[in-house]
């Protein structure tokens, strides 16, 4: 069976998926559009901001009849659902432009720091899963497992404040937050890259446990199948028993697995950014609950969780590519 | 049915034909259980020369495969293997299996030295490679040629088309061929056959038995592990008789089925269909229990009160061992 | 020779346990239970043993690097942080047992449902659940806090609403299996109804699991509670909680006083980790899966 023959069914499959994900969308857009209602929060007076406090109350009600405040609930509801899909995300109260425009500015900042720390989550943990499971028991996988188990109770920002102490204030090897050099007037690539390196490594030290410790257990129950033993009873070197025989078949369910952890990392690169002061949707997201922007939140909310929801039937295809057994259109 | 360049034929350097290849030395392993503890092979001494198809014959659970795998080193953790097991080298000095360590197991025995093909070949492929690509891997880690996959293939009985297969699309037939394929190709000077011709028809049977002989008859050695006492018959130089962990009876093959000294290993003898038919009365013990003396005594028709010893293997008349207090004699009736 | 035969096995047995008992996790499931156990008396105590003024402020002690006198040195405030540290403690097992309470509720009923009903019930349920699931729990908690304004009452309302999904799961598997069981298939078969084989019969089954579930999840509600408070959107800044100290302590670290921002995260390392470590050996006890692996 050839690989392009087992993918033939990977349309059939996205069309599953997205009839599945639409409406369960839909009914959490309508549970948060529920609890923003709920909110004891007058979207008019936000809007008007200090102005508020000034306005008379004509104005705010002149306010109130253009966004539509006080029509039915479902009526502001089907308004505010018909422009998300038309692709107008609404007015952030908060920031006073467009959610749009928020989201174009800063979602780029926050995909380069969860996507450089997800490729250094997945090569190391990888590796030293992998090492660790071959001499399982041995004093690495004592102490991996130790470590492991050691930092998944650290709080992220609590790593991150500790890195700074070390890494930023006690050794002056990095800078302790924000981008690009407060001196500097235009954004170098090499002078971001140092910035981003206490960022991206506390946000993978606190992902890679999880990672690390499923991979040293699924490769060190791999290396007691039958194949892995019928490798080792031919002769093949330990590289290739370990990362071309006990890893591949290891990886397979790791992959589908790395989707499901994602909303982890989305959460932990908030945290992240707040603690190293970085201009990406984690600071925003933080002013706009402090200003109960609903508009901007359940934008950032939904869109982030479609962005998952894409990666998690990316992984699945990549699974069924990878996997010869699995048939999509089957 | 073979071709003269056939690839499966040995090349490497061979212990002389004749001499010792492996001398196994009261070989015992254990497994260590949560409140338990089995003792899956006993005191278990036997010599392998170079050139000798040795059959060990049993019924299931009797330790046979246990056996192949602590020579390979390839045990659990909570096994505990102790005695000796010395492979001769033609140019260097004996390796003792037991306590070479893995790393000398991985780089210098496995595969070239001793070769195995597993049992269950169903989950001893890697479900996401071809047996061509098995085949080329394992030929290639071993410095040989990886076209002699195909060679490798016909050797075996199977369609180098079906070299492009994902285990899961082979039938058991075609998996059992790959795996004997898969350890032919380091080329192996002794190679261990863990029941080799399991899910294979007649003609297939005889082909792969017809195979092992061959290898044997051009100065290589194999150990072919089965229950089809006919396949031994077959190809066998000598029979090892297996019974509760030990070695009840080692002889030449001719002398075993013509006149079998152990009750059970005549008892085994009976229950084929070509002769009486009869099946072993009673139960194989439990390995978590076995009797202090002969764990055949309580299904033998022979036992008397010295049976609660147990018997050591000692020479019997025309050569080979059995381990019994009271042999069947050649000429005396049952 | 044949005391010998039956003597090895004994001796290997013996060797084994005496190995076992002095694995190195054996020594961390003490040192665990007593650190938990000085956490929850220290937290329970407090007030009565070491009481603290929620508001006072010492202006002339700010920010004094660990003594005898201030054995995490004092914040930018002059206060004590591990005196307050105590009370931060008790504030975040206060919340996340709670809140893991809520969770654990919630997710019981959701799973309870799914996994008695089945069928198309239990298909629309999972869809849903599966869809939260990948809904990033901060973002989502973020939103449920933003929307009902930082309290107490929010914090446990966003903890419970995102932390529910894996009990749902855990109680519908469970439920699931044990359906196939002979001795449901018996007991429906005696007459009993569908109320009295949950009770009866499925309830025993799924409690200990829940409560597993309730204890893992503490940690993971602490840890959700002091992110929020760190955010600035969980409980209210003057309260001395441990998310709140960390926030507060920010501007000190860049000043060198690292103890009033590192000091309170270490408390919730220490005793997440000892809560952590207790509810992995009850797993271990819980699941035959692990107890299997000692076999061959």
């Amino acid at each position: 069976m050839t690989r392009s023959g087992r993918l033939a069914g990977a349309g059939a499959v996205v069309r599953r998926r997205l009839l599945v994900a639409v409406p369960v969308l839909a009914a959490t857009s309508v549970g948060m559009f529920a609890l923003g209602a709920a909110s004891p929060v007058d979207p008019a007076k936000q809007y008007a901001g200090a102005a508020a406090f000034t306005a008379s109350e004509e104005n705010l009600a002149q306010i109130r009849a253009n966004w539509g405040v006080d029509d039915p609930l479902p009526v502001q509801y089907l308004r505010w659902i018909g422009n998300l899909v038309q692709g107008d995300l609404g007015w952030s109260t908060s920031r006073h432009e467009p959610v749009a425009a928020v989201l174009s500015d800063r979602a780029g900042w926050t995909l380069l720091l969860i996507g450089v720390t997800l490729a250094l989550v997945l090569v190391g943990s990888l590796l030293l899963g992998a090492l660790a499971a071959y001499r399982r028991g041995g004093l690495f996988d004592r102490g991996l497992r130790a470590a492991a188990y050691a930092v998944e109770s650290m709080p992220v920002f609590w790593l991150g404040l500790a890195a700074i102490a070390v890494f930023a204030l006690a050794l002056g090897w990095f800078p302790a937050g924000g981008l690009t050099d407060v001196t500097a007037t235009s954004t170098s690539w090499a002078d971001v890259a140092h910035h981003l390196i206490l960022p991206v490594g506390v946000l993978a030290v606190s992902q890679a446990p999880w990672f690390v410790l499923f991979v040293r257990d699924a490769v060190a129950e791999s290396m007691r199948d039958d194949h892995v033993l019928a490798a080792r009873a031919r002769g093949l070197p330990g590289r290739t028993i370990l990362f071309g025989h006990a890893l591949r078949t290891a990886l397979l369910p790791f992959l589908t697995l790395v989707g499901t952890h994602l909303p982890e990392l989305v959460g932990g690169a908030v945290l992240v950014e707040t603690v190293f002061s970085l201009p990406g949707l984690g600071a925003v997201t933080v002013a706009a609950a402090l200003g109960s922007d609903f508009p901007l939140l359940a934008a950032i909310t939904l869109v982030t969780t479609a962005v998952v929801l894409a990666a998690n039937l990316t992984t699945d295809l990549a699974y069924a590519a990878a996997d010869p057994r699995v048939r999509l259109d089957g | 049915m073979t071709t003269t360049e056939s690839v499966s034929a040995p090349a490497s350097p061979r212990v002389a034909a004749g001499q010792p290849l492996l001398t196994v030395d009261r070989l015992g392993v254990e497994f260590r259980l949560r409140d338990t503890t089995v003792r899956a092979v006993s005191d278990l001494s036997l010599t392998v020369r170079a050139g000798e198809l040795l059959a060990i014959v049993g019924e299931s659970g009797c330790g046979k495969s246990v056996l192949a795998h602590a020579l390979l080193g390839l045990l659990p953790g909570n096994a505990t293997t102790t005695g000796h097991a010395v492979l001769h080298e033609p140019d260097s000095e004996p390796v003792d299996l037991i306590t070479c360590g893995q790393r000398h197991l991985a780089r210098r025995v496995r595969g070239r030295r001793l070769g195995l093909v597993p049992q269950s070949p169903a989950t001893a492929l890697n479900p996401v490679r071809t047996g061509r690509r098995l085949l080329a891997e394992t030929l290639r880690a071993h410095g040989r040629d990886r076209a002699d996959a195909e060679q490798l293939a016909v050797d075996v009985g199977l369609d180098p088309t079906d070299l492009d297969r994902y285990p899961h699309e082979l039938s058991g037939g075609m998996a059992q061929r790959l795996v004997t394929a898969l350890a032919l190709a380091p080329d192996p000077a002794l190679l261990i056959a863990d029941e080799p011709t399991t899910g294979l028809d007649r003609p297939l049977v005889d082909h792969t038995l017809d195979l092992l002989r061959r290898r044997c008859d051009n100065g290589s050695a194999v150990v072919l592990i089965t229950h089809d006492l006919a396949a031994a018959q077959r190809v066998a130089d000598t029979v090892a008789v297996m019974y509760a962990s030990r070695i009840v009876e080692h002889r030449d093959t001719d002398q075993l089925f013509t006149a079998p000294a152990h009750p059970y290993a005549s008892a085994l003898l009976d229950a084929l269909p070509d002769r009486a038919f009869r099946p072993v009365p009673g139960d194989p013990p439990m390995l978590t229990a076995l009797p202090p003396g002969c764990a055949f005594a309580p299904r033998c028709p022979r036992r008397t009160d010295a049976c609660t010893d147990r018997p050591e293997p000692t020479p019997v008349t025309g050569g080979g061992t059995a381990a019994c207090h009271h042999p069947i004699l050649p000429g005396a009736t049952t | 020779m044949a005391d010998l035969a039956t003597r090895q096995p004994l001796l290997h047995l013996a060797r084994s346990r005496l190995r076992l008992r002095l694995r190195p996790g054996q020594t961390g499931v003490v040192i665990a239970g007593l650190v938990l156990l000085v956490a929850v008396a220290g937290s329970l105590l407090a007030p009565l043993v070491w009481p603290l003024d929620q508001s006072a402020v010492a202006l002339d002690q700010t920010r004094l690097a660990p003594s005898w006198a201030h054995l995490a040195g004092t914040d930018d405030l002059g206060r004590d942080v591990a005196h307050r540290a105590v009370y931060g403690l008790r504030v975040s097992l206060l919340v996340g047992a709670v809140a893991a309470l809520v969770a654990t509720v919630l997710g019981g009923v959701v799973g309870g449902i799914a996994g008695t009903l089945g069928g198309r019930v239990d298909r629309i349920l999972m869809r849903i659940v599966d869809t939260i699931a990948a809904m990033p729990h901060l973002l989502l908690g973020i939103f449920i806090v933003a929307m009902l304004r930082p309290s107490l009452g929010a914090v446990i309302a966003s903890v419970g609403l995102t932390h529910w999904l894996s009990t749902a799961r855990i109680v519908r598997s469970e439920l699931l299996s044990l359906r196939t069981r002979p001795f449901i298939d018996a007991a429906i078969s005696g007459g009993a109804g569908r109320l009295r084989v949950l009770t009866r019969h499925l309830l025993p089954h799924v409690l200990p699991r829940l409560a597993l579930a309730t204890t893992l999840m503490i940690p993971h509600a602490v840890w959700h509670e002091t992110a929020l408070s760190f955010l600035g959107l969980g409980l209210p800044p003057h309260l001395a909680s441990l998310g709140n100290m960390i926030n507060d302590g920010q501007g000190s670290l860049l000043t060198g006083a690292w103890w009033a921002s590192l000091a309170p995260g270490a408390v919730i390392v220490v005793v997440t980790l000892a809560i952590a470590v207790l509810a992995a050996r009850w797993r271990d006890r819980l699941d035959p899966r692990v107890r299997a692996e000692l076999h061959l």
